[in-house]
């Protein structure tokens, strides 16, 4: 937690020392790539509509670009999750967790479908995170 | 100096016997409005007569002469009609001065919208905010005549002392300049008045259509009126290759890039002037033509130098410039001032120093004070409220506000902890200069989708009507339609992973009012603000709930059709515009009613002067809203949003498309 903290600290006052404006130093940080992300809650189902749903999970704070994407691997076949949805979030550089949430659009109604979660920097680097197999059925 | 002082007074009087309330609204609207009309248009009439009368009576004067023989009477009716010919040409002056063809096509009114999408007290509210806009056009003036003429010494040469003030005064003195737009009737601060923050002054209209109308009624923009405050601090226009993101640049669609002059917000002030459906100029040298018969042109001179207006206007440039962009009989040239190279670099130069004025204007204490209860907390001289303290933590905690709106504090509190941590070494923006799409729905108010037919000159602002999706970024990384170039090519194939996102705002001055108006929400009294782009929010507390529960209580509906049963903006929220890389940090925050309230109470501390006075916050003379609840707060102007047909291919056909593709 300290040294998510520290880290955004010292980019700020070195950025206030390159940049004329105190604007330019309060770009949001990069901070901090954590060494693990785990997930400590989920993923599970938030929401589920005959078309449409929206995963969430917890995590520790991944670090690394302030923009990050959820991103749910998903399918009919639970051997071929061959469908992507993802969304982006904004990572909270005091936040020791981070709380994912993914929308799925254009589901078929009465459907299972079966995913696995990740996540991403803005860039599309992963954080190298994979859940089990899971799955929920759309109501009709 | 062609400004006619006396033009106030007589306007006061008229429109303080027409000023509606905006409990009126909505009443057979285009009945009001060719009332309306006729009105104006027999003001011209009676003002003609008056000097066509005031003309026979100097004659006769004249001949004459004013004889010992004559009654005291006739001296006194002469002595009338005497005033009476000062008066006229005091009314007329701003007409004659533009007069032309083209001044009087364009008082034709174009009206594409259907009854009910114009404000009825539109006309009245638009003279009350000219009338507000003068007297801090004076106080500017005065402020200038009060400065001590600086002195240019040194290497590099610089205004010793007063050159700060200098260059302020002038962005100030330009600010308020009417001239600045094709029919001499738009200055910059019409749409943003200091008692709004530097936003959109008149309640009806953010209650209706949204955009203000510009120079050429009632052509009108498709966006709420930014704040200017704390626009300035916006760097440059840049994508962060590591981060992956954009950051920077002015406007909701970051489109004022600050690519030449290194400055998104001077290069904000460039567009209005030049925008057809704000000030209206169809060639940026008529910034430079205007400027040049301002009162204040030798303030311009002292600061940017004496040579600034030494450029030959051809003869037609008078007329080109009471012409709104866009006309038909401009062509499509983007300079129609037929200029010489050296002539045009030099109208360019006062255009750049336009913007860079405007830009010092708003930097300044004037108008970005940093002067609220958050800042006197920060430097430990006020002690939040119990709510506000929550709200606080709530900002930065559970409602996570803080990941976008950065304010500079140290920690993430618990519910029992206390903030003592040390304010931030730097002055916190409420903003990561980043752009977001929060999925608001489309509002089917605004005024951009009802101008599809020409207006007299030929042009139409948005010929796409309902086809029309504001992408925001997206569609400006495209240099897109309603949008502006984009001067980086290399950006252009971002366009997909931004469409929808808007500039995340700063949010200090969220909350400001009018000093008599206490507050944005209902019951109050309040001032009735419009919040996000498209202004489908119109309290604070449903901007904090949409953010809280706009997931939740998702339905499959456009605004105006939520199911029976449910409320809009309280249990019920329509589809998003855009449904593109909408932002999944909020959603569904899980806050209570209790913790909204406490945001907002939080917000309400980040409105400037609280430690001194925010200059010109005095000026507002229009009605304060009472009544109702803030959660439903402007909900009786619901309208339901027409079938929409797809998306256009101006728009969502413009490669790289969006995808997934936009319904």
């Amino acid at each position: 937690m300290n040294g998510l903290l520290l880290k955004p600290a010292m980019v700020a006052t070195v950025g206030s020392l390159l940049h004329p404006t105190p604007a330019a130093s309060q770009v949001s940080p990069t901070t901090n790539k954590a060494t693990h992300v785990r997930i400590t809650q989920g993923p599970e189902v938030e929401r589920a509509d005959p078309d449409f749903a929206i995963i969430r999970w917890t995590s520790n704070n991944p670090g690394g670009s302030p923009e990050h994407y959820g991103v749910v691997h998903y399918g009919t076949d639970p051997t071929k999750l061959n469908q992507t949805a993802k969304s982006p979030i904004r990572l909270n550089a005091g936040h020791s967790y981070t709380v994912f949430r993914v929308r799925m659009d254009g589901l078929k109604p009465r459907t299972t479908y079966y995913y696995t979660v990740d996540s991403t920097e803005a860039n599309g680097k992963g954080d190298g995170v994979k859940s089990a197999v899971k799955h929920f059925t759309t109501p009709g | 100096m062609d400004r006619p002082s006396g033009m106030g007074s007589a306007s006061v009087k008229r429109n303080s016997q027409e000023f509606h309330s905006v409990d009126q609204l909505f009443a057979v609207q285009r009945l009001e409005y060719r009332r309306d009309d006729r009105r104006f248009g027999g003001c011209e009439i009676r003002n003609r007569n008056l000097s066509i009368l005031a003309g026979s009576a100097r004659t006769t004067n004249s001949r004459k002469g004013i004889s010992m023989n004559r009654g005291m009477l006739t001296i006194i009716l002469s002595i009338f009609v005497l005033c009476t010919v000062v008066l006229c040409m005091m009314l007329a002056a701003r007409k004659v001065s533009g007069q032309s063809a083209h001044a009087q096509i364009s008082a034709q009114v174009y009206n594409p919208y259907p009854p009910g999408i114009l404000p009825s007290d539109l006309n009245p509210e638009i003279e009350r905010v000219r009338r507000e806009l003068r007297v801090l056009e004076g106080r500017a003036l005065a402020r200038w005549r009060a400065l001590k003429p600086p002195i240019l010494v040194g290497q590099p040469p610089t205004l010793q002392n007063t050159g700060t003030e200098a260059v302020e005064t002038l962005g100030e003195l330009m600010n308020y300049d009417e001239n600045i737009s094709t029919n001499r009737n738009r200055a910059c601060s019409f749409c943003h008045m200091p008692y709004a923050a530097f936003s959109g002054p008149i309640p009806s209209v953010n209650l209706t259509m949204i955009a203000y109308p510009g120079t050429f009624h009632f052509r009108a923009g498709k966006r709420t009126a930014q704040r200017y405050t704390y626009s300035p601090f916006f760097p440059v226009l840049q994508y962060n290759q590591v981060q992956g993101l954009f950051f920077g640049g002015n406007f909701f669609d970051s489109r004022s890039t600050g690519y030449l002059l290194r400055n998104a917000d001077a290069e904000q002030a460039q567009h209005p002037p030049v925008d057809t459906a704000e000030m209206g100029f169809p060639d940026t040298a008529c910034v430079a033509l205007r400027l040049s018969q301002a009162e204040y042109r030798p303030l311009f001179e002292q600061v940017w130098g004496k040579g600034s207006f030494d450029i030959k206007f051809p003869p037609e440039t008078q007329r080109i410039c009471d012409t709104p962009g866009g006309a038909a009989v401009l062509g499509r040239s983007a300079t129609p001032i037929p200029l010489t190279p050296e002539d045009r670099t030099r109208a360019n130069m006062v255009y750049d120093h336009w913007g860079q004025s405007i830009d010092a204007y708003e930097q300044s204490l004037q108008v970005s004070a940093f002067s609220s209860k958050f800042d006197a907390f920060l430097k430990g001289n006020y002690k939040l409220t119990a709510d506000e303290m929550a709200g606080l933590k709530l900002f930065d905690g559970k409602g996570n506000c803080n990941s976008c709106h950065l304010d500079g504090r140290g920690t993430t509190l618990k519910s029992d902890q206390a903030d003592t941590s040390t304010a931030a070494s730097v002055t916190p923006l409420f903003t990561c200069f980043g752009s977001a799409n929060e999925g608001l729905p489309l509002n089917p108010r605004d005024a951009i989708y009802y101008q599809t037919t020409p207006d007299s000159f030929g042009f139409a602002e948005n010929a796409l009507g309902f086809g029309y999706r504001d992408l925001g970024l997206g569609t400006f990384l495209r240099s897109g339609f309603g949008s502006a170039p984009s001067p980086n090519s290399t950006w252009t194939q971002f366009a997909p992973s931004t469409d929808g996102q808007m500039q995340v705002t700063s949010a200090r001055d969220v909350a400001m009012t009018p000093l008599q108006c206490p507050t944005t929400e209902a019951p109050g009294p309040y001032f009735q603000k419009e919040f996000f782009h498209n202004g489908y929010i119109k309290s604070l507390k449903q901007l904090v709930h949409f953010y809280n529960t706009r997931d939740k209580y998702k339905y499959n509906v456009t605004s105006g059709h939520c199911p029976a049963g449910t409320t809009e903006k309280v249990d019920c929220w329509p589809m998003p515009e855009v449904p593109n890389n909408i932002d999944m940090t909020t959603g569904n925050l899980g806050l209570t009613d209790k913790e909204e309230d406490q945001i907002v109470a939080f917000l309400q501390t980040l409105t400037d002067g609280y430690t001194r006075p925010y200059p010109n916050r005095d000026t507002f003379t229009g009605t304060c809203m009472t009544g109702g609840s803030a959660k439903t707060q402007g909900n009786e102007f619901l309208i339901p949003t027409p079938k929409l047909p797809p998306c256009a291919t101006a728009i969502c056909g413009t490669q790289p498309v969006p995808n997934p593709a936009i319904p």
